[in-house]
Order: structure tokens, then C-alpha cells, then sequence
């Protein structure tokens, strides 16, 4: 008896759709991708040739202070700079490795920077950072 | 031959999208490698406790720089620029490797102008660095 060789099948994975597929994860990732608005205050960093980049994100919290002196944390306005001690020390509970980025107008009189850092320094919010950017041309 | 003509066979318009899977992914990984997140920059301090007590240094262990409204800047009681803040406090660390650098900025002095010290300062390698703060005289 003979017997038939089998036909050999020819494997094919269809590979057509592949780019349909990475396009649209593509656009998945644009489109869902929001971009961090930083809802402080207006203010210009002074610059500084010994600024250094800061690690984690997680640990850190901001301090705005504008050049009229208005102050905000995070994202809201402090209309009272005495509530600051309070607010930093709530933020130091939560968080005990708290760093705080001062970012301070470059005109801005030093009093309101002062009084921000003697609050921190009352709530025990001891790490700090002014935030400078690089100088350029240097 | 004489013949009638063969007909043209057709010819299928192809495009080859083999390929196109491999050029999306190579683009989603070159972004993914370029991609740089906006880090925080700044200049870093370690504020000292407030219950911890204040020690009273001499003046040969300690360098003041104030920082008057105007934006001068004193080394002691002496007048110096910007410029001369480094070699002052390199100086300093010379004569008294643990020496602390104390910058006292006027309460209406600009910002800019302390980070401007501080920035030398820290330039100058200085490790110990305190800042204080000088109150606007009130009147009596």
C-alpha cells in the first residue's frame, strides 16, 4: 500500500493588522496622556551655577512665592502666610520625608522667603530647596 | 505567431505593509528612549531644628556675609563684590576647615541677590552653610 505523503501546510501568521495595532496603541497613549499644568503663581527663578537636579517627585511639595510676596502651596493660594505652620505640618505628617521646593520670584524682598522658612523650620519641615534654574552661557 | 495578441494580464497594485508594524513600534520606542520628564532643579539645604540650641560660635570659626537692602554684599564689616565670595570663603575653609558660612540678607534685600551668595558659596565648597536674616530696624 502506498502511502501518501502528507502536503506540507504553510504557516502564516497574519501580520497585516500589526501596524493597525501599534498605531492605535499609539494614539491610545497620545491622547490619554495629560501633561502636568503647574497652577502656580507667576514667578521668574533666579539662576544659580551650583543647581542641581532633585530625585524623586514623589516627596516633594511646592512653595510658591511671587514677587508681590503672595505665597501658594501646591496649587492654592495661602491668603494667610500664619496658616503656612499648619499646612507644613500636615504635610510632614503624611509624609516624613517631605522635601520642600522653595520657588521664589528672583525680585522678590527676602522677608516673604524668610517667613516661609521660619514656618517650615516651626512645623519641622527642615528639607528644603530653592528652586534656580542653570545658568546659560557659562 | 499571427495570432490574436495575449491579453495583458492584470496586474494587482500592491503595497507592502509587512513593514509598517515594524516602523510604528520603532517610533514608540524612540520616543519612549528620548522622552526626558521635566525634573525639578534647585539648590538643596538642610534647615536646622528648632528646638535644637543655638551655639554661640566665635568669630574665627564663622564667616558673615550680610546682604544690605541695597544689594552690597560685607564680608565681616568689609564691602566686597560677588565676585570676591569664593575666594573669601575658600579662605576661610583654609585657615579653619569646619568653618560655617552665615549669610544674613536684609529682609528688603532681593532674593536673586542671596541665591546669588549662596550659589558662590556652595561654589567655594563650603559644606556648613546657616542663613540668617537681618529685621528692618522699626522706628521708636
Amino acid at each position: 500500500m502506498k502511502i501518501k505523503r502528507k502536503k506540507e501546510m504553510r504557516v502564516n501568521i497574519p501580520t497585516a493588522s500589526m501596524s493597525d495595532i501599534a498605531f492605535l496603541l499609539l494614539i491610545f497613549f497620545m491622547v490619554t496622556t495629560v501633561f502636568r499644568r503647574s497652577g502656580g503663581l507667576r514667578v521668574i527663578f533666579p539662576t544659580a551655577r551650583t543647581t542641581e537636579r532633585l530625585g524623586k517627585q514623589r516627596d516633594l511639595s511646592f512653595l510658591w512665592i511671587n514677587k508681590d510676596g503672595k505665597m501658594a502651596v501646591d496649587d492654592n493660594v495661602i491668603p494667610d502666610p500664619g496658616r503656612l505652620t499648619l499646612i507644613f505640618k500636615t504635610k510632614i505628617a503624611e509624609n516624613p520625608a517631605l522635601i520642600t521646593v522653595i520657588k521664589a520670584d528672583a525680585n522678590v524682598r527676602y522677608q516673604s522667603v524668610n517667613n516661609a522658612i521660619e514656618s517650615m523650620r516651626d512645623a519641622g519641615a527642615l528639607r528644603v530647596v530653592f528652586a534656580t534654574l542653570p545658568e546659560v552661557g557659562q | 505567431m499571427v495570432g490574436f495578441r495575449k491579453r495583458e494580464r492584470e496586474e494587482e497594485a500592491e503595497i507592502p505593509t509587512a513593514s509598517m508594524a515594524d516602523i510604528a513600534f520603532l517610533l514608540i520606542i524612540f520616543f519612549m528612549v528620548t522622552t526626558v520628564f521635566a525634573r525639578e532643579k534647585g539648590l538643596k539645604l538642610l534647615l536646622p531644628e528648632r528646638q535644637a540650641q543655638t551655639v554661640k560660635l566665635s568669630g574665627e570659626k564663622m564667616l558673615v556675609l550680610s546682604i544690605n537692602p541695597r544689594g552690597e554684599i560685607f564680608a565681616g564689616d568689609r564691602k566686597i563684590s560677588l565676585q570676591d565670595v569664593q575666594a573669601e570663603v575658600k579662605k576661610k575653609l583654609e585657615e579653619n576647615p569646619k568653618a560655617i558660612v552665615l549669610i544674613r540678607t536684609h529682609e528688603l534685600a532681593p532674593y536673586k541677590r542671596m541665591i546669588d551668595v549662596f550659589d558662590e558659596v556652595k561654589l567655594a565648597d563650603a559644606k556648613a552653610v546657616s542663613l540668617g536674616v537681618i529685621k528692618q530696624e522699626t522706628g521708636p
